[in-house]
């Protein structure tokens, strides 16, 4: 097959960049992958590009270079196509809208990606007839805005499938969207395989890592470790990352006179290396999209300790045999579980083991697999088929365009 | 995440192959203080001799260190030093000699293991210690940060009450610890003049040491503006003395991880802010200075 991802900015930092390399970089062992990335910013990406894959630009943003086009006519006006309702809307413009056109009616590939909810709506409108069209959904739909939520039940009618990381959220887009005939499907992110030697369960150390914002909860998991550290002060607490709770957190261990057990060690890129320094992983988040820190410190063999928050969690971790759920925002319970861990070398070890082998799901071989299955089985449907969908798909689609004009609330309309 | 410390692999967009970027250099720690250093062989050019330490700064031959690279049996380059190789202590940068004109050529820090430096608990000796700890310098290039000891005497918790600082520590290569604790004390030495200085008893139990130094002493003669101690552990009659410092982990900075608090003290002069931290060497210091105006 030939498959042409499209991402808001392949040369950046993020999950979804680094995701999209990892699924990308997997399938091209056996496609033909091109990313296409909407804007250029910066001579090299961030990440690795992949061996075999094709990476290319439609906008060039590099600052200094000749063909910068961050003040071409077009790029002042406001895009039209790309939504008004998604985050991103203030980048794109009247150039993104051409350039992304040009570019999905020239489309010389068996299947389209899109990574991200602007651009599954061009995708939506404007990729040539052919192709299979994927829609990826990096985050959740419960957390996109009302506005966003009904510009996707607008255009997603007309794509053959829209993916999720989580069966949770694959559920709510089934609920809440009325798609017929296109493939709901929930593949969760990819992780591959560290590479240092995993975690021997012995080291006296909790280990958290992701931004230091308020949805990940550390305060929560700082207070939670003050329990900790009164029945076992000989284990310590080391949180990676940077952000803008800093300050706050900062100030909360030196409140709670945890200078001694709680470290804010900052930024690290691998995390690997970081994650087999401790025996336990520690996630207190009140959402998360996915969980791929979950993941991440399961692959270097620690059992995670994390709060079933919604979406990823509960997905990740099998509770009591790899990690353990504990509820959201309760300190008592998150140190419980942390201590059952610290108390019991065996149990950790074992757990430790057991996600050890457990996250190998996630390896981005079986995840490419999983994605493989559905680009054929979509690319079988046949061409016939595909297109009476979309043809009753663009019907759907502006009828509901009246109707949802009328309603105030996504959640009051009947579920297909 | 930004600001990466140890970024996995070169970068190398297909559209623009970098033709000489600079080789990474995986680098693993073991226990002992010896570390391990693993490289691809580079593409085109001359083949590597050897890994090369230069100690920033310095100039002399024992500012140098060369190690041979010798196949890994994995398809890769290995340079091995071991603790017992001597090197002063300072910020050594690492790079791979080519037998090129121009020099050695810088080296990227590459994936770093060094989970066996964490919590570090060197074995009884009476040789000097050496600690070496590999890390990004701002430029994203590799060095190694050394120490080398003897005695050495490890800080760790200290507890900040409203009297004073309460440090434990432990006393490493000395023949006899308990011993060489009897009776020893921890100095308090002003950077303001060498001869300002405040003592605190020790109270020892084998190798480990706790004391406590009281703000009172700290903030006597102080006079507004920052003042800074550098903190001493010193045998009772004076033969010997050991630099109190965090030097037993995988840390290479403490300086930003190890933060402590400032306290309240009111001083003789006026309101001061009292407050233990670690120098950019990893020693233990203490700033007395003025209080921040309460926002």
């Amino acid at each position: 097959m030939h498959i042409s991802f499209l991402i808001h900015n392949a040369y950046g930092i993020g999950g979804t960049i680094r995701t999209t390399y990892n699924l990308a970089g997997t399938l091209a062992e056996q496609h033909d992958v091109e990313i296409v990335s909407v804007f250029r910013h910066r001579e090299e990406p961030v990440f690795a590009t992949p061996g075999k894959v094709r990476l290319r630009h439609l906008v060039d943003l590099r600052k200094d270079g000749p063909g910068y086009e961050g003040d071409h006519p077009e790029a002042r006006r406001p895009a039209t196509v790309f939504p008004a309702t998604e985050g991103r809307y203030k980048q794109y413009s009247a150039l993104t809208d051409r350039r992304i056109a040009e570019h999905l009616r020239s489309l010389d590939c068996d299947v389209v990606v899109g990574t991200r909810p602007g651009l599954n709506v061009h995708i939506a409108q404007q990729a040539r007839r052919g192709p299979v069209r994927v829609g990826q959904e990096h985050l959740t739909l419960s957390t996109h805005s009302a506005p966003l939520k009904l510009t996707l039940r607008t255009h997603y009618p007309r794509l053959d499938a829209v993916t999720t990381v989580t069966e949770a959220d694959a559920q709510t887009y089934r609920k809440l969207m009325r798609l017929p005939g296109v493939r709901v499907e929930a593949v969760p992110n990819s992780v591959p395989a560290p590479l240092v030697a995993p975690a021997d369960g012995t080291g006296k150390w909790v280990v958290a890592a992701g931004r230091l914002a308020p949805a990940k909860r550390y305060d929560v998991l700082i207070r939670a470790f003050a329990k900790v550290v009164a029945e076992r002060p000989d284990w310590r607490l080391r949180i990676y990352g940077a952000g803008v709770e800093k300050a706050k957190l900062r100030k909360l261990i030196d409140d709670l006179g945890l200078y001694n057990h709680v470290l804010l060690m900052g930024p690290a890129n691998p995390l690997d290396p970081e994650w087999v320094k401790g025996s336990i992983g520690a996630v207190t988040s009140s959402l998360e999209s996915f969980g791929m820190t979950i993941v991440e410190a399961m692959r270097c063999g620690l059992p995670v300790v994390s709060t079933d928050c919604p979406h990823g969690p509960g997905e990740i971790i099998d509770n009591g045999a790899d990690g353990l759920l504990v509820p959201v925002g309760k300190t008592d319970a998150i140190a419980a579980g942390l201590l059952k861990l610290i108390n019991d070398d065996e149990l950790r070890k074992r757990m430790g083991r057991q996600a050890l082998e457990n996250a190998a799901r996630f390896d981005p071989a079986q995840i490419a697999g999983r994605y493989e299955r559905l680009f054929g089985e979509l690319a079988t449907r046949g061409t016939l088929r595909g297109s009476l969908h979309r043809t009753r798909g663009a019907l759907l689609s502006s009828a509901l365009r009246t109707t949802d004009a009328g309603r105030s609330a996504l959640r009051r309309v009947r579920a297909a | 995440m930004t600001d990466a410390r140890f970024p996995s692999h070169p970068i190398t967009p297909e559209e623009s192959p970098i033709v000489s970027a600079p080789p990474r250099a995986d680098c693993i720690a073991d226990s002992a203080g010896g570390l391990t250093f693993d490289l691809d062989v580079p593409e085109g050019g001359r083949e590597p001799q050897a890994l090369v330490l230069l100690r920033r700064g310095g100039d002399d031959q024992a500012d140098e260190v060369r190690l041979p690279l010798t196949p890994n049996g994995d398809g890769r380059l290995r340079a091995v030093l071991p603790s017992t190789v001597a090197m002063a202590e300072g910020r050594w940068d690492v790079h791979l000699d080519r037998g090129e004109e121009g020099g050695p050529q810088r080296l990227l820090p590459g994936l770093a293991d060094l989970r066996s430096l964490v919590d570090r608990r060197p074995g009884p000796s009476t040789s000097p210690l050496a600690v070496r700890i590999p890390y990004a310098t701002k430029h994203g290039n590799l060095s190694v940060r050394s120490w080398l000891r003897a005695p050495h005497a490890e800080a760790g918790d200290l507890t900040l009450s409203a009297e004073g600082i309460t440090g434990r520590g432990t006393l490493h290569r000395v023949e006899n610890p308990q011993e060489w604790l009897t009776d020893a004390v921890v100095e308090a030495r002003s950077r303001r003049s060498a001869a300002v200085v405040r003592t605190a008893p020790v109270t020892a139990e084998g190798q480990e040491f706790t004391f406590t130094l009281a703000y009172a002493g700290l903030c006597a003669d102080w006079k507004g503006g920052p003042e800074v101690w550098d903190l001493w552990l010193c045998r009772a009659d004076g033969s010997a003395e050991a630099r109190l410092a965090r030097i037993l982990d995988d840390v290479a900075d403490k300086k930003q991880i190890f933060v402590y608090p400032g306290l309240p003290v009111s001083a003789p002069y006026a309101p001061a802010e009292v407050g233990p931290y670690y120098t950019a060497d990893n020693d233990l210091a203490v700033r007395v200075d003025e209080r921040p105006p309460v926002s």
